[in-house]
């Protein structure tokens, strides 16, 4: 029997070692080394380093730069979460039910398969302000025209409408999941007490997709303070510094300008307790049972 | 609710306005997509003429023959298709077998440890991949694996092993162990059983992840941006975005026709197997 028992202790552990050994190569010894590097003042070529404590952290308070970018971030973060909370829902919402709503459901999932350049370069070229479409079809029903993308005011708009375009896809297949998991009776009931379409949604379809909610909420959260690929393909964080995001900042500091891993670590740490203190935020507002 | 009992006219005419509604929104939807293919097919002459035209008439393969074979510019999308075709494939290769192997036994087997490997896999899918760019690059360079297919497929695949073991555990663990244990009585040892029995049962789930890993191996940008320096190495996002800064603003036919071949992969398998990308999406979402 203990034989037995130590045998099912190796197997597992052979099975797992591939996948193990995987993970803290390249997942948990980065993660720790780069916390180590964010109290050093590692640079790329240079041979000994010395640890300099908080330093790094310190001259964080400094980097207006940085502030700026951690700014913008936020400004992101904010501005597409609501959007992308409620569209893919009212979406979901028109596509639970009804006629040729598999084909649909494919055509609004289809930019989600487009890398994070081609929905740019798409992008780009449609807010072309001389020759893009969008501002052709703009002035064609009378509406002002703008340099979308080269304008601080604008800029950053474009940047979320775009980015709404990429994901709206995934969470509509989210949302759609979570609407196929309330239970059909619970909208009958409802109807039998005689409530409404539009009270059922806000007293059964909203509470009972809480779950959900808290899935595209932190995702999102995750995926946007770490918003690049579309800042880098379509602004380069300009104009000026209007769109320039922590990772862009994160990327110039520590592969373009002086390769200053120490302190581009130190930015690295401090997203990461944003994004955590964010995500343990949503978690506690929107956790709770759910009962059907 | 609209289809409880008998429908009547007036909601048959609701829905169809609805799905009219449906219908146009989504072919709006998809008008950026089909202006970049539209685009990659006109004449250098007609891609700025307005009023913008839709049908690309007299239509040119000119801009995809530059940007494939053409090398006075810098980036060759043709090369880098293939490089991002043995990423992905290599990635997901990884991805599949390394996850599958470990959320094997943290679903069916008793061991010492269990509970601590799968939150520590699980909890990594809180941290961001940003975070670990800098420790990866230091990594990769010390391995000597800057600018080499390794170096972009082993931290991709590193990066999608979490999400693979949750997503393949959550399958085993509802999986019935009636065909386990007739194996077992018959002799197949624990290896046996997992190829012959557990991982043919599994080919939904196992496929899903392959298209998933897939997807996100072929899109990734920022991690292959900064450990290629060789431009014969470079994936296809990092090849568009400098065939972007390598063609002045105007040049947009050989820009989009890059656009467009890197999107056609990924539109197969969706053509394919919509289910399949759907199924995947909507497994993703299950651990909120």
């Amino acid at each position: 029997m203990r034989g037995r028992r130590s045998r099912t202790w190796l197997t597992a552990y052979l099975f797992l070692a591939p996948g193990l050994l995987l993970f803290a190569v390249f997942r948990a010894y980065p993660l720790l080394e780069g916390l180590r590097l964010s109290f050093t003042n590692a640079r790329l070529g240079r041979a000994t380093y010395s640890f300099v404590g908080f330093a790094n952290y310190m001259r964080l308070l400094d980097d207006t730069r940085f502030q700026v970018s951690l700014t913008n971030t936020f400004v992101y973060t904010v501005g597409s979460t609501v959007p992308i909370l409620a569209i893919p829902l009212a979406l979901a919402l028109a596509l639970n039910r009804g006629r040729l709503r598999t084909l649909l459901r494919s055509a609004f999932f289809f930019p989600f398969t487009l890398s994070v350049v081609t929905v740019g370069l798409a992008w780009l070229w449609l807010l072309d302000p001389v020759v893009g479409p969008f501002n052709y079809y703009l002035k064609a029903v009378g509406l002002p025209v703008r340099s979308w993308l080269a304008d601080p005011h604008t800029a950053m708009w474009a940047i979320i409408g775009t980015t709404i375009w990429w994901v709206t896809g995934y969470y509509l297949v989210i949302y759609l999941a979570g609407l196929q998991d309330i239970p059909r009776d619970v909208y009958e009931a409802a109807a039998l007490d005689g409530a409404g379409a539009w009270r059922a949604f806000w007293a059964i379809t909203l509470p009972l997709l809480r779950p959900v909610f808290l899935f595209v909420f932190v995702t999102h959260i995750i995926g946007s303070f770490q918003i690049f690929g579309q800042v880098f393909v379509l602004t380069m964080g300009g104009p000026g510094d209007a769109t320039r995001s922590v990772v862009q900042h994160l990327y110039e500091t520590a592969f373009q300008n002086f390769f200053q891993f120490g302190s581009a670590s130190a930015m690295a740490w401090v997203l990461f307790a944003v994004i955590l203190v964010f995500s343990l935020l949503q978690f506690r507002l929107l956790r709770g049972h759910t009962e059907y | 609710m609209a289809d409880a009992g008998q429908p009547s006219r007036r909601i048959d005419v609701q829905g169809l306005l609805l799905t009219c509604a449906l219908v146009a929104l989504a072919v709006l939807w998809l008008a950026p997509a089909g202006w970049v293919l539209v685009t990659s097919l006109k004449r250098t002459p007609d891609i700025i003429r307005l009023p913008p035209e839709w049908i690309p008439w007299p239509a040119t393969m000119d801009h995809y023959r530059e940007v494939l074979f053409s090398s006075s510019r810098t980036a060759r999308i043709g090369r880098a298709f293939v490089n991002s075709t043995i990423i992905a494939l290599g990635t997901v290769a990884i991805v599949v077998i390394a996850s599958a192997m470990a959320a094997y036994p943290l679903a069916r087997m008793r061991f010492p440890g269990r509970n601590l490997v799968f939150v520590l896999i699980v909890g990594s899918l809180m941290v961001p991949n940003a975070v670990l760019l800098i420790p990866q690059y230091v990594l990769v360079l010390e391995l000597g694996w800057l600018s080499t297919y390794q170096g972009l497929i082993v931290p991709e695949a590193a990066a999608s092993f979490a999400f693979g073991v949750f997503l393949l555990r959550q399958f085993f663990v509802l999986m019935p162990g009636e065909l386990e244990d007739a194996a077992r009585i018959d002799g197949a040892n624990a290896w046996q059983v997992f190829t012959r029995i557990v991982v043919p049962l599994s080919q939904p789930v196992l496929a899903a992840l392959a298209i998933f890993t897939f997807r996100s191996a072929w899109n990734d940008f920022l991690w292959p941006l900064i450990a290629v320096n060789r431009p014969e190495m470079f994936p296809l996002p990092v090849a568009l975005a400098l065939l972007r800064s390598a063609y002045s603003a105007e040049s947009y036919g050989p820009i989009m026709a890059g656009a467009a071949l890197s999107a056609l992969p990924l539109l197969v398998v969706f053509l394919v197997a919509n289910r399949r990308i759907v199924e995947g999406v909507r497994l993703s979402g299950l651990k909120g």
